[in-house]
């Protein structure tokens, strides 16, 4: 792999990165905003130092990604590449519908597609993608919803006949140290997943070899890429998770995130990995229908869940796809450039047409 | 036991300790509230012995929910 093909695949790392950071900027903040802990600038603000700070506490998992779901031996820089589109390009259509879905999922599917396209079905693990993706995509939102609403109705039991006014600014209180929490574990889980992308690409250049420590740019420009992505905070997903699923309060709003900092860390600890969009949207959805059951609006859980379901297969078809566009240059060196040149041409023209019209481009649309 | 490719025994253990975790967590801090209200309802009326009882009470909760926040942060490391 040239020099310039090895920093496109780290561009490209990168960018997925900032889109996993605005994408799950509302698994921290959403529920503080909603219940005002917190104002919206302050909450991503936080939310964006925890998620650089959290990147530096730990390098464990770092390289995992992806590990025992395709063959490592056949992954190449170009899948690498194409598998990174597939996610950024889920992350960005789900973004747009508002929808909070899993980027680690996308991440997966779009490397087992492209490598399928590549390498056919003896590139990707079956048994891998049931333990990896399949099996906590229904554990995470079920145990989130039974625990979060099991906590809530044990937190109304407990503060039910007190003043409103204390307990409302307790809770508020209590969603600060939650949403922090929630912050840090998001930056400590999932910039290691692009920090690992941009290793496995180091070594495959022989710029690394496989036994080499992370090197320092790489941890920083992890932590920065998915801490800017926070800051930006992906507005249509902060509305939906906030306010769109259930109208919360405070209480609800701590117990759901009490719930999925505590979910998301005893599933770190035992080794099992589970998706933090899942677990809290699965604990909001429980603390809603523990009060009342069409308190949920089912619709809107209806789409994000569909939205689950289609995570790996969508992103694993643009993977593919982009996969088979790359391999039509014929080259390693040529196809990710082809691709590449392609993708940034048609995003200065959406960039150029929204100045245009006179609208800036934000993550709020 | 394994099923597929799932252990069912570290599946169970994510279950027992997130549900203990979450529930607890959330109960730990609703009785900081609890407590630290009643202090402030206790004070204004003039029952300070009662208002000291009470805010001890949220205190230990609160020592309580820190202690399970800190075993978290660790076990995230």
């Amino acid at each position: 792999m040239g020099d310039f093909v090895l920093w496109i695949v780290v561009g490209t790392a990168l960018a997925f990165d900032f889109t996993n950071g605005f994408h799950d900027t509302a698994n921290a903040v959403a529920t503080s905003i909603s219940t005002r802990a917190l104002s919206p600038r302050l909450a991503v603000t936080m939310a964006a130092i925890l998620n650089f700070a959290g990147a530096f506490i730990s390098l464990e998992v770092a390289a995992t990604i992806a590990s025992g779901i395709v063959d490592a031996e056949l992954v190449t820089p170009s899948i690498v590449f194409a598998g990174l589109v597939g996610a950024i390009a889920w992350n960005l259509a789900t973004w747009y519908w508002g929808l909070p879905s899993s980027s680690s999922h996308a991440l997966i599917g779009g490397v087992v597609g492209s490598a399928f396209v590549a390498e056919g079905g003896r590139a990707v693990f079956g048994s891998g993608v049931v333990d990896k993706v399949v099996v906590p995509a229904l554990v995470a939102p079920l145990l989130a919803f039974v625990a979060g609403g099991i906590a809530i109705l044990v937190a109304y039991r407990i503060v039910g006949r007190q003043r409103p006014g204390p307990v409302a600014r307790g809770f508020r209180l209590g969603q600060v140290l939650s949403a922090s929490l929630l912050a840090l574990s998001h930056g400590t889980n999932d910039a290691q997943k692009t920090m690992g992308i941009i290793f496995l690409a180091l070594v495959a250049n022989g710029s690394l070899g496989a036994g080499a420590d992370v090197p320092s740019w790489v941890v920083v420009s992890a932590a920065a890429a998915i801490a800017i992505g926070t800051y930006v905070g992906g507005w249509r997903i902060i509305r939906t998770m906030g306010s769109r699923i259930i109208k919360m309060d405070p209480a609800q709003g701590f117990a759901a995130q009490g719930v999925g900092a505590a979910v998301i860390m005893a599933a770190s600890h035992v080794g099992f990995p589970l998706s933090t969009t899942h677990v809290i949207s699965g604990a909001i959805m429980g603390t809603g229908a523990a009060k009342r059951v069409s308190a949920v609006r089912w619709g809107v859980a209806g789409n994000i869940v569909t939205a689950w379901v289609l995570t790996l297969p969508a992103a694993a078809a643009v993977g593919g796809l982009t996969y088979a566009v790359v391999a039509l240059f014929g080259t390693e060196e040529l196809g990710p450039i082809a691709v590449s040149a392609a993708l940034l041409t048609a995003l200065g023209v959406a960039l150029g047409r929204r100045l245009i019209a006179g609208r800036t481009l934000t993550a709020e649309g | 036991m394994t099923v597929l490719a799932v252990d069912t025994g570290l599946l169970w253990q994510v279950v027992w300790v997130s549900l203990l975790a979450g529930i607890g967590i959330s109960a730990l801090f609703s009785l900081v509230i609890l407590g630290g209200a009643r202090a402030g309802d206790a004070r204004r009326a003039g029952r300070d012995g009662a208002a000291l009882a009470y805010a001890a009470f949220a205190l230990l909760a609160f020592v309580a929910f820190g202690l399970g926040v800190a075993l978290g942060v660790q076990a995230m490391l």
